[in-house]
């Protein structure tokens, strides 16, 4: 029951059969002599719980995850940060396993547990011995069924995330940027360019009836995915999770607000001071297209071709030749995850610091010569190829990664968004199937100036080695 | 209308019914299953260069890692002389250019990292399986034939100065420098945390060419390769690559005497609000009698994130995000050290939090189920952490530098699950003596001095302001 399983891949031969004919070729050609199949089971509960359970042998352990399709950039206005906040409410303890159980319960078995909020998702997740799998499954259907929300979880928890924006925001330099910043400019809708962190005086305003209205909008069965990966028998967990979860009561889907944005059709620059930040920053923005469309896929490529890696033609221009920066970091959903585990509008984005000898117009001159030439002529064959081997070793990496945490992420927004967690079987054939003349029209379209926001920090403190006094 | 969306929540959650289900009993938590690690392979080359083959996991990528004994330990008072070194391997070997270095690591689906770190410098490759010979060859021209290209030293010098000035704009960063200099004082290499940028921008290149050819050598190197690979053509890769490697130095030995406390170090971060704190104790080193006790007992004070220590001071009182201990460990020395960000006004108070802590660990012993709880994290967690090949390369080669012997992962978790109350109890009396602390505090000193000489553990003891750098 091994996930990975060696196959044949006729498509991608296909491929590296047209790419060795290229004259060109200098490398080895990508063997791609296999192809990722991961094994699993997916149903749905009555009460609309939708469930991946995915075999393997990797330890004796298992990695439960639950995913709520509730993200920040869905919570109500007025309030923002709060999605993040009822996040920390959750492990706050439930009616039959109160404030505490639940983390020690994780420890005392071995294990490790941590929940985090994203655009489109909150996420919980346990790794821990396949020993504790039963218990673990009745800790998550009580905190789905009945979590505490009471005043005094409420205040602990507004001063353990006020300390977590003042360690993150407040008393870090660059804080905001560009992860938090560069979304509020680039988008319209209030829904994708809000302070998704929270104002601390809203996150403080935050009450026990807020906070159980949220939960009662959009913490039901019918919005979330229950993921169990690792050392499981597939009856015998389907019967434990139908004791736990399916008395759950069913209450109608979540309707998700309108969170669409406009095609950008105007070039958007912002800049502030950062009071800490030493030296400048240069972050740069563009929207991508819908996921899952075959522009997605060649959007995919366009990012390894153009930031990730030291091959790549950003890095290459602005760190290798003009010694602009020292790395760059991107890519689509780049700060907050990665160009799977999202659904809605989305920024393909890099950013770096900079030394002030030279300017943000210096900069774009450059950054334009190398998105212009992308724009102006088809890659070959050999550059593609070079970034589906790239894009496939990330994902395997991914995909076997510590705790199955990244096999969990992909299996769980697939069934979350898609109702399809088996697409992750077929997200190489997405980006087999791209084109050199795909790549070029991708790029016209959304690497246009007009669909890019720039958002530059000036450093504020005093000197370059602005320390401690 | 901003407060439409919160009514409707509340409409919703009022016509929701109650549960009325009764919820089932918790299920058992079982024994853990036993984790083993995989089994290795360790050989030397004629030269003395060291080899440890494992073959693991399920996908079909494979790390390439050498660890050479050559890191900020062997530099002398040039601080960060090997950072630069390190940089500048990447910038062309065996006369391929840093581009061409790039694009062919980036053809295998990984990149080539070069960095330097206290005890090694590591050239690392996480690539598809099908290229682990070619891998080696890759890294054996870096580590072996650099071109260290005099042109490039300027740009990269840039570089590093900029990640240095970003570091010291971070609390986290002065705290630290401040604490390494306290402890091992600041003509010692583990006191000299960074260099001044005057310092770094003074390198040349004939320093970084002086300091490959002294410090770099087979006798210093350890090759590791992990996941999945041909074994037999790896084999002969490895002596293609290597073998014609000059033996070079002995491994450094360096005795590292800590300047005791009490001491009380004051960064002032004028109007930041939280204080950055580092409370130190010199600890057991690895491979003694002490040191799985004082590891256990560091898990159940601070250690773990259901620790006392975090849950008090930031799951009961809220007055911080992430505390945390641990014990870092060098070759011949040892140091504990709790750190946390708290707000700023309650930092005196914290601190009695975590006294109280350490008193109580010393004066009554752990209740049996919280002791045992405590060793089962620690054996989950040991299976955890070592269940992807980069993350068993680092728990291996962690071991290696450390002198412990090869059985040492093996006896590992009988020796953590062998820890009693009783001894927990006396390792707390001997790890955290009170009246030797070293703190360091990185805040508005304005506000948080008065409340430290408040403290009556800190009545007596010296308080110094510094400056860092």
């Amino acid at each position: 029951m091994e996930f990975l399983r060696m196959q044949k891949w006729s498509l991608a031969l296909a491929l590296a059969a047209t790419s060795l004919s290229a004259p060109a070729i200098a490398q080895p050609a990508p063997a791609a002599t296999q192809k990722l199949h991961v094994d699993m089971q997916y149903f749905t509960l009555p009460n609309g719980l939708k469930v991946v359970l995915a075999k393997d042998t990797i330890a004796p352990t298992v990695t439960i995850a639950v995913y709520y399709g509730i993200g920040f950039r869905v919570e109500p206005r007025e309030r923002t940060g709060f999605a993040h906040l009822f996040e920390h409410l959750m492990f706050q303890g439930s009616k039959h396993a109160p404030k505490g159980v639940f983390d020690k319960t994780v420890t005392n078995a071995g294990g490790i547990n941590n929940g985090s909020t994203r655009f489109d998702f909150t996420n919980y997740y346990e790794v821990l011995p396949s020993s504790a799998l039963d218990r673990m499954l009745w800790l998550e259907a009580d905190r789905m069924a009945n979590p505490v929300i009471d005043q005094a979880v409420l205040e602990n928890q507004q001063g353990v995330v006020g300390n977590e924006v003042k360690v993150n925001v407040l008393n870090q330099p660059y804080s905001t940027w560009p992860w938090i910043d560069l979304p509020m400019l680039a988008n319209t809708n209030w829904y994708n360019s809000h302070n998704f962190y929270g104002d601390l005086k809203e996150i403080e305003a935050a009450t026990v009836p807020d906070a159980k209205s949220f939960f009662e909008a959009f913490y039901r069965p019918s919005n979330a995915v229950l993921v169990v990966a690792g050392d499981l028998d597939y009856a015998a967990t389907r019967a434990a999770i139908e004791k736990y979860f399916a008395p759950i009561s069913k209450k109608p889907a979540v309707v998700q607000p309108d969170i669409s944005e406009p095609r950008q059709t105007a070039e958007k620059y912002k800049s502030r001071v950062d009071a800490l930040a030493p030296k400048p920053g240069y972050a740069a923005g563009y929207h991508v297209p819908e996921r899952l469309t075959p522009e997605w896929y060649a959007m995919g490529l366009i990012d390894q071709i153009l930031v990730q890696g030291d091959d790549s033609r950003l890095y290459t221009k602005l760190v290798q030749q003009t010694g602009i920066a020292g790395e760059i970091g991107g890519g689509i959903n780049g700060d907050l995850g990665n160009m799977f585990n999202y659904r809605g509008p989305m920024l393909w984005s890099f950013s770096f610091t900079h030394d002030p000898t030279h300017t943000p117009a210096q900069i774009t001159k450059a950054v334009d010569e190398v998105i212009e030439g992308i724009r102006a002529k088809p890659v070959t064959a050999v550059e593609l190829a070079r970034a589906k081997t790239k894009m496939r070793s990330d994902l395997y990496g991914e995909i076997d990664g510590g705790g199955r945490v990244g096999l969990v992420d992909l299996l769980a927004v697939h069934a979350l968004f898609d109702n399809d967690p088996q697409a992750i079987n077929r997200i190489e054939e997405g980006f087999a199937k791209v084109t050199p003349a795909l790549i070029q029209k991708t790029a016209q379209e959304y690497l246009r100036k007009t669909n890019r926001s720039v958002y530059v920090v000036e450093p504020g403190a005093k000197g370059a080695a602005q320390g401690g006094k | 209308m901003k407060r439409v969306l919160l009514a409707s929540l509340l409409a919703i959650a009022a016509a929701t019914p109650a549960l009325a289900q009764d919820f089932p009993p918790p299920p058992p938590v079982g024994e853990p299953k036993p984790f083993k690690l995989p089994a290795t392979e360790t050989f030397s080359l004629p030269n003395g260069m060291q080899v440890t083959l494992v073959p693991y996991g399920i996908a079909p990528k494979v790390v390439v890692s050498l660890r050479v004994r050559a890191g900020n330990v062997t530099e002398g008072d040039a601080t960060w002389l090997a950072d630069l070194t390190a940089a500048m391997m990447k910038e062309g070997a065996a006369g391929r250019s840093a581009g061409e270095l790039a694009t062919t690591a980036a053809s295998m689906g990984g990149d080539l990292n070069v960095g330097a770190g206290q005890q090694a410098t590591q050239i690392t490759m996480n690539v598809l399986s099908e290229f682990a010979p070619a891998a080696v060859q890759l890294i054996g021209h870096v580590a072996i034939r650099p071109d260290l290209p005099a042109s490039e030293l300027a740009r990269v010098k840039a570089n590093l100065g900029r990640q240095l000035s970003v570091a010291l704009s971070q609390p986290g960063t002065l705290a630290d420098v401040a604490l390494a200099r306290t402890i091992y004082g600041p003509n010692h290499p583990y006191g000299r945390v960074v260099p001044s940028a005057a310092q770094l921008s003074g390198y040349t290149i004939d320093q970084i060419k002086a300091f490959h050819a002294g410090q770099f050598g087979a006798k210093r190197a350890h090759l590791y390769i992990a996941g999945k690979f041909d074994a037999a053509a790896v084999k002969v890769s490895i002596a293609k690559a290597f073998g014609g490697w000059a033996s070079g130095p002995d491994p450094l030995k360096l005795d590292a005497p800590h300047q005791a406390g009490p001491r009380v170090i004051l960064i002032d971060r004028p109007d930041a609000p939280q204080t950055t704190l580092r409370l130190s104790f010199d600890a057991a080193n690895a491979g003694t009698d002490a040191d799985i006790p004082q590891r256990v007992t560091n898990s159940l004070l601070g250690g773990a994130f259901s620790s006392r220590i975090t849950t008090n001071i930031r799951e009961t009182k809220g007055y911080t995000y992430s505390p945390g201990s641990g014990v870092a460990f060098n070759p011949g020395d040892a140091l504990w050290t709790f750190d946390a960000d708290v707000t700023t006004n309650v930092t005196g108070a914290a601190l009695t939090e975590v006294f109280k802590e350490i008193r109580r660990m010393q004066t009554e012993p752990a209740p049996e189920e919280e002791s045992k709880g405590i060793r089962t994290y620690m054996a989950g967690l040991f299976a955890i952490q070592n269940s992807t090949s980069p993350s068993l390369v680092n728990t291996l080669a962690t071991r290696d530098t450390l002198g412990l012997p090869g059985d040492w992962t093996d006896r590992y978790v009988p020796a953590v699950l062998a820890v009693d109350p009783a001894a927990m109890m006396a390792s707390a009396k001997a790890s955290y003596p009170l009246d030797k602390l070293v703190l360091v505090a990185v805040g508005d000193l304005k506000t948080v001095e008065p409340q430290l000489k408040a403290l009556p553990e800190l009545a007596k003891v010296p308080f110094q302001r510094v400056s860092v750098p």
